[in-house]
């Protein structure tokens, strides 16, 4: 059984249908790597995910419970809606770190006022912290716990984003274009930390422009183009045998750079 | 025909208790300002067109006029308007009419800094917050509130220094503040008249006082400089 089945997600703003029916699946371990030129709704697609959009239409599933089902509306309240995004996580172009608290405070924060929210008795927050310190020792930033944000570069800031998401255990963990708003020098150390991830089976969403790394990492590609799936497959078809016509012609403009 | 080190000690003490008069209408007006002024700022900002606009549209009347209006309507209004003089004529009435005004004025201005200040905070905090599976709340409390104050300090402080000085204009409705008490001298109060020195006396009171407010509220800001 997948662990993340999505079926005819559709997505309109305004007059504008920017998803016109996506259907994939997700096994479980497995790397989804999501390409396509810009504003071909890559991102909208993984704010759909983590419900920070509504879809119009279509169905979520992950382990097989329906998260989402846009014919039944009941399944989209507030509260209800804040569970099920836990089972997602979403790494930000920009980051997004909190400014006012340090690199740990970031990755401690959630955790701490979710055991608030649910009440929990005894919550073990030295176990809480042991957790953290081993995930930034996993994206090497031991040294950098009691820094705040903006005394770490973008590389650093966005591999504290990562451990913040994975401290909540999500099923699936979605990155949109991590690297983007990056210097170049600086992609090497965060694309680092996602290959570790997926080395150690972590079920991820990468939609990226990095297309060397995308073919290393994922077990599955994903090309869109203007709000639907052109192409799909594994990345050896898609990279290196793409059938359509569209495909081609994007990869063309990265083959030469 | 007292000394001046005779008249000294009569003049501040009555300095002092115009002083505290004007201490309170600050004090009042900022207790009162900081929440109301939220509560307006989150009604500009409603989805509800309605509550937005109506909002939108008692800030503009009470910044496009002056104060000094708005003293007189709020104190004279209910007894010569409604036949209903609610403030009666004491200085406590005066008091609750000036503190009223103040109030009122003073939050429409801070309402639009804070307006400013939550706009300013970046959507993606927001969501980062939802992504983690923060409630709307926790968001604004652990993650917004901070960030907004931190940016809405500077305008505020700005707000604070000119209030000092506005309490003046609670004289308009003889409030006994503290230009009250030291005009006093002029025409005659406690056996002294004519002085005009107790008014630059005054000025002093005010000068120390910003003074004082200036570096609280700058020490304020520099606690928050840990962070961008
Ligand atoms: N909130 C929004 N309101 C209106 N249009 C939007 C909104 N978000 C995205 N769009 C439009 O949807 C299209 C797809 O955007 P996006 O999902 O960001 O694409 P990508 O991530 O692939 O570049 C774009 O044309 C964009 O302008
Ligand atoms: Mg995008």
């Amino acid at each position: 059984m997948p662990v993340l089945e999505v079926r005819n997600i559709r997505k309109t703003f305004g007059k504008t249908e920017v998803l016109k029916g996506i259907d994939f699946m997700l096994e479980k371990g497995g790397a989804l790597s999501i390409i396509g030129s810009s504003g071909s709704g890559k991102t909208t697609l993984l704010r759909c995910l983590n419900f920070l959009e509504r879809p119009d239409a279509g169905v979520i599933t992950v382990n097989g419970e329906t998260l989402l089902d846009c014919s039944k509306p009941s399944t989209m309240s507030e509260s209800q809606i804040r569970k099920k995004r836990l089972h997602f996580g979403l790494v930000f172009q920009s980051f997004n770190l909190f400014p006012q608290y340090t690199a740990l405070e970031n990755v401690m924060l959630a955790p701490v006022l979710l055991s608030k929210e649910n009440h929990v008795k005894n919550f073990d927050r030295s176990a809480l912290k042991s957790e953290a310190e081993e995930l930034f020792a996993s994206i090497g930033l031991s040294d950098r716990m009691k820094n705040y944000p903006h005394q770490l570069s973008g590389g650093q800031q966005q591999r504290v984003a990562i451990a913040r998401a994975l401290i909540m255990h999500p099923d699936i963990l979605c990155f949109d274009e991590p690297t983007s708003a990056l210097d170049p020098e600086l992609t090497g150390e965060v694309l680092k930390v996602i290959r570790g991830l997926s080395e150690k089976n972590t079920t991820m969403i990468i939609v990226t422009h990095e297309m060397e790394f995308a073919r290393d990492v994922a077990s599955h590609v994903i090309f869109m183009d203007s709000g639907v799936i052109c192409e799909q497959g594994n990345p050896q078809e898609v990279f290196n045998h793409p059938k359509e016509e569209r495909t081609k012609q994007f990869l063309s403009r990265y083959s030469n750079s | 025909m007292q000394t001046f080190i005779e008249q000294l000690p009569v003049v501040i003490g009555a300095l002092n208790v115009g002083f505290l008069q004007t201490l309170k209408l600050f004090a009042v007006t900022l207790l009162g300002a900081f929440p109301l002024g939220l509560i307006i700022a989150f009604g500009t900002l409603s989805k509800i067109r309605a509550i937005s606009l109506i909002t939108q549209f008692i800030i503009w009347i009470i910044r496009g006029t002056p104060l000094m209006i708005q003293l007189l309507i709020v104190y004279y209004f209910p007894g010569l308007v409604l036949h209903n003089p609610i403030w009666g004529g004491g200085e406590q009435g005066r008091f609750t009419a000036a503190a009223i005004a103040f109030v009122i004025n003073y939050a429409c201005y801070f309402s639009e800094i804070y307006r400013g200040g939550i706009q300013s905070v970046p959507i993606g905090q927001t969501e980062a917050g939802l992504v983690l599976g923060m409630t709307r709340r926790q968001i604004f409390f652990h993650v917004t509130l901070l960030q907004m104050i931190k940016r809405i300090v500077p305008p505020i402080s700005n707000e604070i220094i000119t209030l000092v000085k506005d309490t003046a204009l609670a004289r308009i409705i003889a409030l006994q503040e503290i230009i009250w008490a030291g005009q006093a001298f002029m025409k005659g109060s406690h056996g002294i008249s004519g002085a005009i020195w107790p008014l630059f006396f005054t000025a002093f009171y005010y000068l120390v006082f910003n003074g004082i407010v200036t570096v609280l509220l700058a020490k304020f800001e520099r606690k928050l400089d840990y962070f961008r």
